[in-house]
């Protein structure tokens, strides 16, 4: 059974959680197979899109132009787990680097002011 | 009891949105110099607000994305971004409004002057949003804001010509001292007052952070339809308190003591007490509802884990960014700046940030893909459809009336 | 390559005359998408004559409301068509060009694959 989807509609600017529900980023572009400007011969099969990319780059979607490819993190789809309002991972070591940030604050801020170990909601929702 | 805290929510988001110091002071100007002539405004800004909080509580309890999360994307990160800036810089000129209308409160009640309160109503705030969980900080505070009812008993205690205030507010009159466009721009400034966006972000967010979910679907509509109601009563009374005791006297609204001085009048000290009580939790409400605005905006729009539903750990960005935006705001105001007037100018952004914000909620909320079968009915649509021609109305009129009326004077 | 590589180009037929922009990628995935999905196929590009993005994609699907708004915006992005991946002879860079004799399949999109509230869990 094939569903049908379009990229930008359904899967750009979506919010991706990583396997216990948390937010590690948003597909902020595609990457597939094939690259552009080569010619297609007649029957050749249609490409794949082989990751999901991530990457400090809010300043090129709003502003136009596309970053330097270092600044992107691609998450290969095979630890996609689904695809809804939301994109959900499997469970992975990668670790993301939106997370970079929050981990650095979390250790040398947070972790400083008494108090960061409570609060929270045993049934938060995800 | 139970009952009472389940709408919390709604009545801190509304006492924060509308009965912030900015608005204590422009109701109390407005019933100074139009009298009831006004209200017409702010019924029409609250049913506004609620047809919009009920949309977007809903869309947040059936489909568990906050308001700004959609926004990004289903609207893309340009149309997102300029929405996020012009509510960035609400949240940050009313978060420093708040601060100094706590410490102005503080002053009223105890005679010190507010620079020695600003250090400690930031750091209130700070500690409570660090510390007290989601629930207590808007059942506290929502309890306490309700003291501003006394506002609607002192007019019953004024004795005042009902039939008067009636004529005012059923066949408004432009009074022959003020100009048209005074008039209007304070109609504009009220129904932005009741439609401000950091409402709507606020409850959205708060609806997540409170769990709703589909079953909660009542909770939310009763949450929409007691509180914001409430609050607009509530700016009402403090209109005609102002009409009744200020405006025959010509007395200019000039500080808090004036708008505070009908309750005085009206129920003596004991009154005044209460009053004040309102004014002080009524501001904090606003300034923990602007400052978790700010965190909640800023991380749904970058991804970032946010809540208090989770540990200050787990959610290190939002809590800084929060912490640092009280530190800046504090900062600004021992500049001297005049805190009321803060918020007079915050309007501006307001206006370009309603349609960028309620557009959106509309689409969202008619989407299938979200909503599944509780996308909006007949009446949600048309009454948004309306609203959002009536918002691009004002939006498009507030910058010039506030230029050709230096800001109502 | 890049999705941001396609989206807004140029869209030109084998005798180089502008047919319109690319504003989406078509993909098929197989498999159910809310459980393991399979990496998507591009299926076609959603080609539209007159304007070169469109997010909020009431052209392509059967929601009619809010009324005013979604006739807005079906008749701004009237006229735009899928282009299949048959039919398409270059991928960019510059722009896409499409095979001779291409045929304009509908860009209505029957069932969305991500259709249902599903909650983030």
């Amino acid at each position: 059974m094939t569903h049908t989807l379009d990229a930008r509609l359904h899967l750009l600017d979506r919010q991706m959680l990583d396997a216990n529900g948390a937010p590690v980023g948003t597909v902020d572009d595609l990457e597939l197979e094939g690259e552009v400007g080569e010619p297609i011969g007649a029957g050749a099969p249609p490409p794949r899109v082989t990751g999901l990319m991530s990457g400090h780059v809010l300043a090129t979607r709003i502003l136009g132009g596309a970053p330097p490819a270092s600044r992107f993190q691609v998450i290969p789809w095979r630890l996609v787990a689904s695809l809804g309002i939301v994109v959900k991972l499997k469970p992975t070591d990668m670790v993301f680097e939106s997370q970079w940030v929050e981990h650095w604050l979390r250790d040398h801020v947070i972790k400083h002011v008494p108090g960061w170990r409570s609060g929270g909601r045993r049934d938060a929702p995800q | 009891m139970k009952k009472i805290f389940a709408v919390a929510l709604g009545i801190l988001t509304a006492i924060g949105g509308f009965l912030d110091i900015g608005d204590l002071v422009t109701n109390a100007v407005v019933g100074s110099r139009f009298g009831l002539g006004l209200a017409w405004a702010v019924v029409v800004g609250v049913v506004g607000i609620c047809v919009f909080a009920q949309m977007s509580g809903r869309v947040a309890a059936v489909s568990g994305r906050a308001t700004f999360e959609i926004i990004r994307e289903r609207l893309g990160p340009r149309t997102a971004g300029a929405n996020l800036t012009a509510s960035f810089l609400i949240n940050l000129m009313t978060v420093t409004a708040e601060i100094g209308g706590i410490a102005l409160a503080l002053q009223l009640a105890t005679d010190v002057g507010p620079k020695m309160w600003i250090p400690v109503a930031a750091f209130a705030v700070w500690i409570v949003i660090w510390r007290v969980g989601f629930s207590k900080m808007e059942n506290v505070t929502g309890l306490l804001g309700l003291s501003l009812i006394v506002f609607a008993v002192s007019v019953f205690l004024l004795h005042p010509q009902w039939s008067d205030l009636a004529g005012q507010a059923l066949s408004p009159e432009i009074p022959g001292s003020e100009s048209a466009a005074n008039y209007w721009y304070y109609a504009i400034a009220l129904f932005g007052a009741a439609m401000t966006p950091y409402e709507v972000f606020f409850f959205s967010s708060g609806a997540v952070e409170e769990g709703w979910t589909v079953k909660d679907l009542g909770t939310s509509r009763l949450n929409v339809l007691v509180g914001f109601p409430l609050g607009g009563l509530l700016s009402v009374a403090i209109a005609a308190c102002a009409a009744i005791v200020l405006l025959p006297n010509q007395i200019d609204v000039t500080s808090l003591s004036q708008v505070v001085m009908p309750v005085a009048v009206a129920g003596g000290k004991l009154a005044l007490a209460i009053v004040i009580v309102g004014v002080v939790a009524a501001t904090f409400g606003a300034a923990l509802e602007t400052t978790l605005s700010s965190g909640y905006t800023l991380a749904q729009f970058l991804g970032w884990t946010w809540g208090k539903f989770r540990r200050p750990d787990e959610a290190a960005r939002f809590h800084v960014v929060m912490f640092v935006v009280l530190v800046a705001c504090a900062a600004v105001l021992y500049t001297g700046v005049d805190p009321i007037l803060v918020t007079e100018y915050s309007v501006v952004f307001s206006a370009i940030a309603l349609p960028l914000t309620y557009l959106p909620i509309l689409i969202v909320a008619n989407d299938r893909e979200y909503m599944g079968d509780n996308v909006n009915g007949t009446w949600a649509n048309a009454l948004g459809s309306v609203y959002l021609v009536i918002i691009l109305a004002a939006s498009l009129a507030a910058i010039p009336l506030m230029i050709v009326t230096g800001a109502g004077q | 390559m890049h999705l941001s590589e396609l989206l807004s180009l140029p869209v030109v037929d084998h005798d180089h005359e502008r047919v319109g922009s690319v504003i989406d990628v078509r993909l098929t995935v197989s498999g159910d998408p809310a459980h393991d999905p399979g990496a998507p196929r591009l299926a076609g590009l959603l080609v539209s004559p007159r304007t070169t993005s469109s997010y909020l994609g009431y052209e392509r699907s059967d929601s009619r409301r809010p009324r005013p708004l979604a006739a807005l915006l079906a008749w701004r992005h009237r006229g735009t068509f899928l282009a299949a991946w048959a039919d398409i002879a270059r991928l960019g860079p510059e722009e896409v060009v499409l095979r001779p004799g291409y045929h304009r399949h509908p860009a209505r999109l029957t069932t969305s694959a991500t259709s249902g509230a599903a909650r983030p869990r």
